[in-house]
Order: C-alpha cells, then sequence, then structure tokens
C-alpha cells in the first residue's frame, strides 16, 4: 500500500510541474529547458530553511517560491528579445549554473545535496509518511491547476497564444509582448518552486541528481505527450509516465535498474515517434472531453468553405461592376481630401540602412474618412513606410502626430493602442486557433487581458469576455465571415484569410488603418466586394491607408494617391493625375 | 566586347523558331494560395519574351513552377519537346533550365568565383567549364577582376552580373529572369540587358524576362506578354506594345 | 579564493586548455556543420558520440574482437551511418511534416533519440563502465607540464581533421555545394543543387567528428552510457558562441577558449565553481546579445525551411 501511496505522491508532483511548464510551453510557446531548475530552487531553499535554519514547513515553501518567482524574472529578461533556439540555450545555461551553484555550495549539501529534510508539519500535522503527503500535494496540484487554467483558457491565455504563433502581429494589434513573457515566465518558475518545495519535502532530499537536466526532459516529455496547452493532457501524461515503472517492475517483472532504464527508452522512443507522426502532440488543441461529450460532432459539421463558388457573406451593398471613378468623380473626391481633417501627420520621415536610403524626408498626411494611396514601383519603400508610422522601425528622424500625440519612439503595441493599426502583406492570422478568437484577440481594453481582473472575484471578466465576443462576432458578420466563427484560421483559403485579417484590424476600433495590399491574391470573383468593405470602413468614418500595386483597386478606392520613388514621395493628387505625368510613366515602367 | 546597343534587326517571328518552352493552362501557387490561373505562354530558340506585370501579378509563381520550384496545380510544361510539368529543379537545371531569382540571387558571403564555378557544377568536364568561366570574364571583365571579393560586398549591378553569369555556367537553353533590373541604375541596365540579347542571338538562348520596368524590356525583347492578378491580360509583338500611348491600364 | 598565479600552474593549465579544447573544439564544428547547414537542433548528437566509443568497444573486445585501430575505426564508421539514417529517415520526413514548427519539432524528437539511444546503450551494454584501452599510455612532459601522449595525439588528430574539412569546404565542388546550402538554401536548390544530399554529408561529416572525439574520451577515461551528455551541451555553446557561419578552424580555436576559460578560471575559483564559470559567461553573452538587439538572422541563418516544402514567396508574385 505505501508504495502506492508513493506513486500518488510522485504523480501529483509531476503533474504540477507538467501543468506550469504547459503553461509557459503550451500557451506561451518558450521553449524552456530550465523548469527543473526553479523547482530545485524551491526545493533546495526550503530544504536549507528547515535543515539548516530549522523554519517550519510553510513559511519556508514559501520562501522558495518567492525565489523561484525572482529567478524566473532575471532569467526572462534577458530571453525577451531572443528568439527559440537562443531561448533554448539560455534556458540551458541558465540551468546549468542554478545546479551547478547548487553543487558548489557547501551549505546546500556540495554534490550530496540536503539529505536529512524532515520534521515536516503543516498546521500541527505531521508529514513524514507518503501517506500524509497525499492531501497536501494534491491540494497543492488543484491550486496550481486551477491557476493554470485560469490563465490559460482567459483573455490573458489568448494573448499567450498569440505570442506564442506569431510575437510580431501580436504587438500589432497592441499587446505588450514583453511585459506577458516576463510575467508568464514569473508565474510558472513560482509555481515550478512552489512543486520543488513539496517535493523536496516528500523526499526528504534536495540533491542535484534530483533536479538534473534528466528532470527536466521527462517533464518537457510528459508535456508534449499530454498536447501542448492541454492541461488535462498533462495530468494524463504524468499519470501515465509513473506508473510505468511498477507496471514494468510487476507485470512485466523488470528489475528496478532495468525497469528505469526502460521506462526512458520508452518516454525517448514515444517523443520520437510522436513528434514523427503528431507534431502538435496526443491530444489536440483545444480538444475538450467535455466539450465533446457536450456538444457531440455538431461543432464539427462540414461547411463547404472551399467550395470554388463561395463569396463571402456580408450585407454591405455591393456595386455591380468594376465601376471606376470619372475623371470628375476623381476631382470631388480629391476636394472632399483637402476638406477633411488630418488626424495622422508625418513630417520629414527618413531612414537609413547602413548606406541605403530607405525613406527621406516623407510628408504624410492621413485625413478622416479618406481613403490615401500609396503607389510606386517596387522597391520604392512603401511597406518601409508602415513600420516607420507604426514603429516597427524607428525613423533617423522626423515626428508622425497622431490625434496631437507623438508616435515617434514608442512601441509598436503602444503605438497600436492609441489608434493606429496597420495589416500585413503576409496576412499572419494565428493559424492554430478559430477565427473568432483571432478577432477577438484584436479587441482592445479587454479585463481578462490582466491578471489581477482574472482573479479577482466577480462578473468584470465573463462580462468582459462577453462583451468582446459579441464585437468580434460583429466584425465577423461584417466581413461575411460569421459562419466560419469556429473554424481554425489556418484552414482558410488565402482570400478568405485576407478577409478575416480585415476583421482583425477593423475590431481594433483604431482611428486609423494601415492595410498592405489588401486585395491581391484574392478571387477575381469576389475581388470587388472586398474593395466595397473597405469602402464602407471609410464611410464609418475611419482613416484608411492602403499600399497597393493594382492600379486599378487604387482608382476605385483613393481619394488621394501618394507616388514614391526610391524612398521619397515625388508626387501626389489624384489617379488620372499620377497617370497622366510622362515622368512618373517613365519613373514606373523605365525608359 | 559585349555590344552597348540594342540590336535592330528585323523582327523574327514565331514560326522561324523551334519552341523551346511552352506551357499550357498552368496552374500555380502555393499550398492553398493559388496565384497563377490558367497561363498559357511560349518561348522559342534565340527569342526573348517578356512577361510585364505589376507585383503580384504571378510572374515570379509561374517561372517557379516551370523550373520546379513549386509544384505545379495544374497544366502542361512542356520543355524541348518533352513533358516536364512533375519534374523537379535538378533534373530541370541539369536540361538546361535556369533562374534567376529577383532577390537574393548570389551566395553572399562566397567569392565571385565560388559562385561562378557553383553554377558550372553541373559540368563534369573541367576544360569546358574552364572555357565557360572565360566566356563569362569576357561577357563582364570586373567579375575577373573581382573574382576572389565576397559577391555580397559589390554593388547590385555588380551583384547582377555575378548571378548572370552563374546562370550562363551552366550553357542553359532557358534563361529565366525575375526583375533584373530592380534598384539598378539605367545604365547598368542597359549593359546587362544587352549582354542578354547578345547571348540570344548568338548562341540560341531562349529567354523569359520577368519585368516591371517596361522601358527597358521593351528594348531587347520580342514578344510581350502582360499579366494581372494571376492571368495572363494579352500577348503582343514588341512593335504592338511599343505602339501604345500609355501602359497605366495594363498594370 | 585566492589566485594561485604562478607559472607552473598557469603553463599546466593553459595546456589542459587546448586538450579539453582541442575536444570541445572537434564537438562543436561537428555540430556547428550540422546545424549551421540543416538547422537540425540535432540534440542526439550526444547518442552517436557514446555509440562510438561502445562500437569500438565492442568491436576490440566482443563479437569480432578486430585489432584496436580498425575496430576503433569501425565503431567510429558505424556511429557516422547512425548520424546519417537518424537525418534521413526522422528529421527530414518530420521537418517536411511540421511546416512552421519544424524547429521544435526535430528538437523534440532529437531528444527523444538521445534519451532512448542513451539507455537503449545501458540496456544492451549495461550500466557498468567499461575499460578501453589498446596503446600503451606514457607520461610526457615538457618543462614542468604534463600530459599523455594520448592528450598530444588526441589534440592532433583533432586539428588535423578541422583543417582537412576547412580545406574541403574551401578548395572542392562538394564543399562550395555545402556553403551554398548555408548561406543561401533557397537559391541553392533553384541553381540545381541536391540540399537532400548535403544534409546526409553534413551529418555524416559532423557525427564521424563526435565519434572521434568520443573515440578518445573512451580511450584516456573510460566508457560509460551517459558519457555523451556534457559534450553535447559543449559542443552547443561553442557552436553558439564561435557562430555556424564561421569557418571550422574558427569554430575549433573557440572551442579551446572555452576550455582555457574554464581552466584558468579555477585560478581564482575553485574547482567546484570552474564549470558552472563557462555557463555563466554564456548567459552574460546571451543577455548581451538581447540587450545590444542584434537580430538573429544577421548572426545565424537559423530559420529555413524544410528543404522539400515549396519555398514560400511572400514578396512579389
Amino acid at each position: 500500500m505505501q508504495i502506492w501511496l508513493n506513486y500518488t505522491d510522485q504523480i501529483l508532483v509531476f503533474a504540477m510541474l507538467a501543468v506550469s511548464l504547459n503553461l509557459l510551453l503550451g500557451y506561451a510557446g518558450q521553449v524552456s529547458v530550465a523548469h527543473a531548475a526553479f523547482a530545485a530552487i524551491g526545493g533546495y531553499t526550503m530544504g536549507a530553511r528547515v535543515e539548516n535554519h530549522h523554519w517550519s514547513f510553510l513559511p519556508a515553501v514559501a520562501l522558495g517560491i518567492l525565489l523561484a518567482l525572482i529567478a524566473g524574472i532575471i532569467v526572462a529578461l534577458p530571453a525577451l528579445k531572443l528568439s527559440v533556439e537562443y531561448l533554448i540555450l539560455l534556458t540551458l545555461a541558465v540551468s546549468s549554473v542554478i545546479i551547478g551553484v547548487f553543487v558548489a555550495s557547501k551549505s546546500l549539501g556540495g554534490t550530496y545535496g540536503l539529505i536529512e529534510i524532515s520534521g515536516n508539519k503543516i498546521f500541527g500535522f505531521h508529514l513524514d509518511r507518503p501517506g500524509d503527503w497525499v492531501i497536501p500535494l494534491a491540494v497543492s496540484l488543484i491550486v496550481v491547476y486551477l491557476i493554470c487554467w485560469r490563465i490559460g483558457e482567459s483573455p490573458y491565455g489568448r494573448v499567450l497564444k498569440g505570442l506564442r504563433e506569431d510575437p510580431l502581429a501580436t504587438q500589432a494589434l497592441g499587446k505588450n509582448v514583453f511585459a506577458y513573457k516576463v510575467s508568464v515566465f514569473a508565474i510558472t518558475s513560482a509555481m515550478a518552486g512552489f512543486a520543488g518545495a513539496m517535493y523536496s519535502g516528500w523526499y526528504h532530499l534536495a540533491t542535484p541528481g534530483l533536479y538534473g537536466f534528466n528532470f527536466s526532459l521527462t517533464i518537457f516529455a510528459i508535456v508534449i505527450f499530454g498536447g501542448m496547452a492541454n492541461l488535462t493532457g498533462s495530468v494524463l501524461a504524468s499519470i501515465i509516465i509513473v506508473l510505468l515503472d511498477p507496471f514494468l517492475k510487476r507485470v512485466l517483472k523488470l528489475n528496478a535498474d532495468k525497469s528505469f532504464v526502460v521506462q526512458l527508452i520508452i518516454y525517448g522512443a514515444a517523443l520520437t515517434l510522436l513528434m514523427r507522426l503528431r507534431p502538435q502532440g496526443v491530444f489536440p488543441e483545444g480538444f475538450s472531453l467535455w466539450k465533446r461529450l457536450r456538444h457531440g460532432r455538431q461543432r464539427e459539421a462540414r461547411i463547404e468553405m472551399n467550395a470554388e463558388d463561395w463569396v463571402p457573406d456580408t450585407h454591405v451593398s455591393i456595386r455591380e461592376g468594376d465601376h471606376e471613378p470619372t475623371h470628375s468623380e476623381q476631382g470631388e473626391r480629391e476636394s472632399r481630401w483637402q476638406n477633411a481633417p488630418v488626424v495622422l501627420q508625418a513630417r520629414g520621415i527618413s531612414k537609413s540602412f547602413g548606406g541605403i536610403v530607405a525613406a527621406e524626408n516623407l510628408d504624410i498626411d492621413l485625413r478622416k474618412g479618406t481613403i490615401t494611396a500609396l503607389v510606386g514601383p517596387n522597391g520604392a519603400g512603401k511597406t518601409t513606410v508602415f513600420n516607420l508610422l507604426t514603429g516597427f522601425i524607428r525613423p533617423d528622424h522626423g515626428s508622425v502626430v497622431l490625434n496631437g500625440k507623438e508616435l515617434v519612439g514608442r512601441t509598436p503595441d503602444a503605438v497600436a493602442r492609441m489608434g493606429l493599426v496597420r495589416s500585413f502583406q503576409d496576412v499572419r492570422l494565428i493559424q492554430r486557433i478559430s477565427c473568432l478568437t483571432n478577432v477577438m484577440l484584436a479587441v482592445q481594453q479587454q479585463p481578462g487581458e490582466h491578471l489581477v481582473p482574472l482573479f479577482t472575484p466577480g462578473p468584470i471578466t465573463s462580462k468582459g469576455e462577453d462583451v468582446t465576443r459579441d464585437k468580434a462576432m460583429g466584425w465577423l458578420r461584417f466581413v461575411g465571415m460569421a459562419d466560419f466563427a469556429d473554424v481554425p484560421a489556418g484552414a482558410l483559403s488565402y482570400g478568405q484569410s485576407k478577409l478575416l485579417s480585415l476583421a482583425r484590424v477593423l475590431a481594433t476600433e483604431a482611428d486609423v488603418l494601415l492595410l498592405d495590399e489588401p486585395a491581391s491574391g484574392i478571387d477575381t470573383k469576389w475581388v470587388d466586394t472586398m474593395l466595397d468593405l473597405i469602402e464602407a470602413v471609410r464611410e464609418q468614418g475611419r482613416t484608411v491607408c492602403i499600399v497597393e500595386h493594382n492600379l486599378h483597386v487604387v482608382g476605385r478606392l483613393a481619394d488621394h494617391t501618394y507616388f514614391m520613388e526610391l524612398g521619397r514621395i515625388t508626387a501626389q493628387g489624384t489617379i488620372d493625375e499620377l497617370t497622366g505625368s510622362e515622368r512618373l510613366a517613365e519613373a514606373y515602367f523605365g525608359t | 566586347m559585349a555590344p552597348d546597343t540594342a540590336t535592330d534587326a528585323a523582327p523574327r517571328t514565331a514560326t522561324d523558331r523551334e519552341t523551346v518552352l511552352s506551357i499550357e493552362h498552368l496552374n500555380g501557387g502555393y499550398g492553398r494560395k493559388q496565384v497563377v490561373f490558367d497561363c498559357s505562354m511560349h518561348v522559342g530558340r534565340g527569342e526573348i519574351v517578356g512577361v510585364l506585370g505589376h507585383n503580384g501579378s504571378g510572374k515570379s509563381t509561374t517561372i517557379k513552377t516551370i523550373h520546379g520550384v513549386i509544384p505545379a496545380l495544374g497544366g502542361k510544361i512542356t520543355y524541348q519537346g518533352q513533358d516536364t510539368t512533375r519534374n523537379g529543379t535538378r533534373v530541370n537545371v541539369r536540361n538546361g533550365m535556369a533562374l534567376i531569382p529577383s532577390e537574393r540571387f548570389v551566395f553572399q558571403d562566397l567569392s565571385v568565383l565560388d559562385n561562378l564555378l557553383l553554377g558550372g557544377a553541373n559540368e563534369p568536364d573541367t576544360g569546358k567549364r574552364a572555357t565557360r568561366l572565360e566566356l563569362v570574364y569576357e561577357l563582364f571583365p570586373i567579375l575577373r577582376e573581382r573574382a576572389g571579393q565576397p559577391a555580397g560586398t559589390m554593388s547590385g549591378g555588380q551583384q547582377r552580373m555575378v548571378s548572370l553569369g552563374l546562370a550562363l555556367m551552366s550553357s542553359p537553353k532557358l534563361l529565366m529572369l525575375d526583375e533584373p533590373s530592380l534598384g539598378l541604375a539605367p545604365s547598368v541596365v542597359q549593359q546587362i540587358f544587352s549582354t542578354v540579347r547578345h547571348l540570344a542571338d548568338t548562341e540560341g538562348l531562349a529567354v523569359l524576362l520577368l519585368e516591371q520596368n517596361v522601358g527597358q524590356a521593351l528594348k531587347i525583347v520580342d514578344r510581350v506578354y502582360v499579366m494581372r492578378s494571376g492571368r495572363v491580360l494579352l500577348e503582343e509583338t514588341v512593335e504592338q506594345m511599343r505602339a501604345r500611348d500609355s501602359y497605366w491600364d495594363l498594370f | 579564493m585566492f589566485a594561485r598565479f604562478d607559472a607552473t600552474t598557469v603553463a599546466q593549465l593553459t595546456a589542459n586548455g587546448v586538450i579539453r579544447g582541442a575536444a570541445y573544439g572537434l564537438l562543436g564544428v561537428g555540430f556547428a556543420l550540422i546545424l549551421g547547414v540543416t538547422g537540425r537542433f540535432h540534440f542526439a548528437y550526444s547518442f552517436t558520440y557514446t555509440l562510438a566509443a561502445y562500437m569500438a568497444f565492442t568491436f576490440r573486445f566482443r563479437g569480432p574482437k578486430l585489432p584496436f585501430w580498425i575496430a576503433s575505426f569501425l565503431g567510429i564508421l558505424f556511429a557516422t551511418v547512425v548520424g546519417i539514417l537518424i537525418e534521413r529517415f526522422i528529421y527530414r520526413p518530420l521537418a517536411r511534416r511540421a511546416g512552421a514548427t519544424a524547429l521544435l519539432a526535430v528538437f523534440v524528437a532529437a531528444l527523444g533519440i538521445g534519451i532512448a539511444g542513451q539507455n537503449l546503450i545501458a540496456l544492451l551494454w549495461s550500466q557498468a563502465t567499461q575499460a578501453f584501452y589498446g596503446p600503451t599510455k606514457k607520461g610526457w612532459h615538457l618543462g614542468t607540464t604534463t600530459f599523455e601522449n594520448f592528450d598530444v595525439w588526441q589534440v592532433l588528430t583533432a586539428l588535423a581533421l578541422v583543417l582537412l574539412l576547412t580545406a574541403l569546404l574551401r578548395f572542392t565542388g562538394l564543399g562550395r555545394a555545402i556553403k551554398a546550402t548555408r548561406v543561401n538554401p533557397e537559391l541553392a536548390t533553384v541553381i540545381g543543387i541536391n540540399a537532400n544530399v548535403i544534409y546526409l554529408v553534413c551529418f555524416g561529416i559532423g557525427t564521424f567528428l563526435a565519434g572521434v572525439s568520443a573515440f578518445w574520451y573512451g580511450l584516456q577515461v573510460s566508457i560509460q552510457p551517459d558519457i555523451g551528455q556534457r559534450p553535447v551541451i559543449f559542443a552547443f555553446v561553442v557552436a553558439f558562441l564561435a557562430g555556424t557561419a564561421r569557418s571550422p578552424l574558427r569554430v575549433f580555436l573557440t572551442g579551446i577558449a572555452v576550455a582555457l576559460v574554464e581552466q584558468w578560471s579555477s585560478i581564482w575559483l575553485s574547482v567546484r565553481w570552474t564549470q558552472t564559470a563557462v555557463f555563466v559567461i554564456l548567459v552574460g553573452y546571451l543577455a548581451s546579445l538581447s540587450v545590444r538587439g542584434k537580430k538573429l538572422a544577421d548572426i545565424f541563418p537559423f530559420l529555413r525551411p524544410a528543404v522539400s516544402a515549396p519555398t514560400s514567396s511572400i514578396s512579389g508574385s
């Protein structure tokens, strides 16, 4: 009986570690191999306080959590701008340093570690035998699980998924991805420290061998098996992995040494096989047994999404035919443009990369309720302008003022929150989440995106989420994609993803929208619908700027056009004015 | 040795030449994104055919599909009389196709000579390769001067010459150029273009020239296709194209 | 912690550093070649390393009981073939399937192979330490500095292999093709280079170099199932510090530099801390990278698409 209690305790600890790592790895996409090292901080701290300084258990655990939290923040800071490969290397190095420090510290037992962590009590209740630990560990697991679940399945978790898939696009929607990165590292490290403190308490040991690299890999393997962003999967996988030992020993009658080795062979082989066959893990993301039971298969009803004759189901009035404005209509639009108030004013924007001038002294006005276009031959620097305006690249000189406030020097997410949002030429949707979730990510000022409201009792976050969902559905309906709400964005055709991308920028409710080639690559059958949608956006009083190569699209949409060549604006006006100029024809088509 | 003005020879009609490449109803794209729809073209021996169109019109995708870099989604590609629709790039290169992309068209960290030798890697006979190298050096003397220099440190025009030299090292029969004039001064463009014309005339090289720079392209092409939004809008001879007073409607 | 800064100690530490550094360097060169050209996070490097030593041992002392040098060479060759097979049958199909998440998927698969492999070796050969011996060990000295004949041979073979590889890359067609694939994989495919074959060649060379390193370790120390764990980490560290786009010689010298730092730090730090010192420096280096905001792509052309997947062109048609 004793031995099954031991296994139960072990499962509970492993599950705590796996669930917390899953929040970091599965939801936020941060590939860290240092999780066990943070657990070690918890375990050693608790052990040192109890064994060397005779603290009682709970305060020692609390200190362990705190130190692990601080360590998590310290590790996250250099990791902010590093990509996956570097993060793996950094967490590997940090892990080695932490364990190395423990090994080298005489007061922490050196290579032997702390081996007499005993006499622990919680509220007077002695914790000596494995059976005593079951309830405390189970409670701990439930706490950790609930925290991770609450965070992961909330608007905050949605941002984490954005961070995981495409940090750049998520930043462009106004989310401070760096803050999220640091906070998720801090939280998960703290939870690892908690698990470590409990683990060493149960084991009565805190040794380098216990928390070595192998342990990190085992936890990592559990998370992968159970499925990324699937917390229940992590618990189930923990059970399977821990119970592999008794299975091998009792059923297959292997001795202890052999069993240990065979277990690892099985994990390793299973990991490799799993990656080979199913890189997402055993359970797909978002799969929930509960949801499945309640709704059956109806949510997976096949929609004829990729039918040849699909058109967006939008209520925006569609103008028949390829109606290009006449010369006088163009003139009207131009004067309307001139009379509209300036919303965004860029002056003297310049940028050079090494010796190459990407932008020189650009003056651009974007006016309320109008569509301005940027055209020019290849290499003229049009997308660079978007990058400069939105803060993705910092200009060398110049200023960009939006509604009276200076944008230059601000981070891209700050710029987005202030009301200037852009779409990307390569779309950049979050493939693995649904269309609705993609659009919900774009909604601003969601209370659930911050930790404090998430854990404050009351309906603030759920009400906020309902509002967000309604808004997002509204925008999906606007672009005619309401039927696709639950479809993963990765399943869309290119044209459909462009529509979704439009819905996404609209959902930010930003004053100024920069659309990078909104109509390119769209099936000629409904490209007019896309153009009508953009015009409808203008009618709503928003300010739009587009970059386009297709001059017919520009002709249809633009009230005013800037012509760029080699980083400079050399002409502006109506399309007829521009195309009528011989000099421009020369610049565009060559001599 | 390369002439510096475009030849003004009497225009040769399509029937004079054997067809080197013919694509019929070609569909091309990437995964779920179809970019090229029902595209048909042909190029004859010694002919320079221009493919004009704005960014995103499907030009690059078309030649990448021909070259086997991307699998065709439908249609047929016939090269030198053989159906090459399912061929991979390596086979196509061995049979004399060469493609120069619009960006990252040299191996920046490698020397000019290494770049050229890479182009000639398919030629087992070192003697022939040496002859080819000589030819490239004669066309572009600056490459001989700077043979040891990393290609990435040369000017844009010189890099273009390296890329052209690289392609020529394999003695191609079909050369596909993706916007070679991008970012180059007109005089440099002229030099490169007239070299291409010269090769078409003397070696019978068939060329597909993708360009936005209509003016320069019209100086050397025999025929032109215009693409827009993934489809071929029209096909004209160079005279018909030159006769137009405005190109704005095509783009 | 007082400084032991006298000439004898420094000379000895330097010699130790060069010796250990030759091993780190060789490992780093092999790993850098694989990582730089194929982009695979080949953590299973530890497995092929260990396998080489075990197979050399087996060919010599079990089964065929071949003469020492033949057995050793065959053992290394065996591991090399396994390394190539891993790329061909695990990484390549996996990367093709995983698309955008290929890097992580390959990393996890490599971890899996590493763990399973190490323990498979323990299962098949036992966890016990195996003694691998052959030529006579001799102690040599240069002034007050002592080392073994094995040490010298190891440094020399490592140097020779690195120079050979450098020459291969510099002067041969294959070397050019390898560099081309590393520098610009899309263009390499366009000009007809068979990137799949290049990847296999790189795995072959990289695994072979690791195998040689393992052989010397086995001879000088011992053979155990876990001998691959630390080497793979050092290979990784050296490859990153040197940069995978650098010449092998440069990577090799970086390996020596790392070992020298490790050894010299014992002048000021007690031995317990020296191992950690290297990692502390690495963390510092990575943190500084982050602060300087260097673009990853400038240093390591890492994010490469799987070879057989279509090259997506984001700009232009």
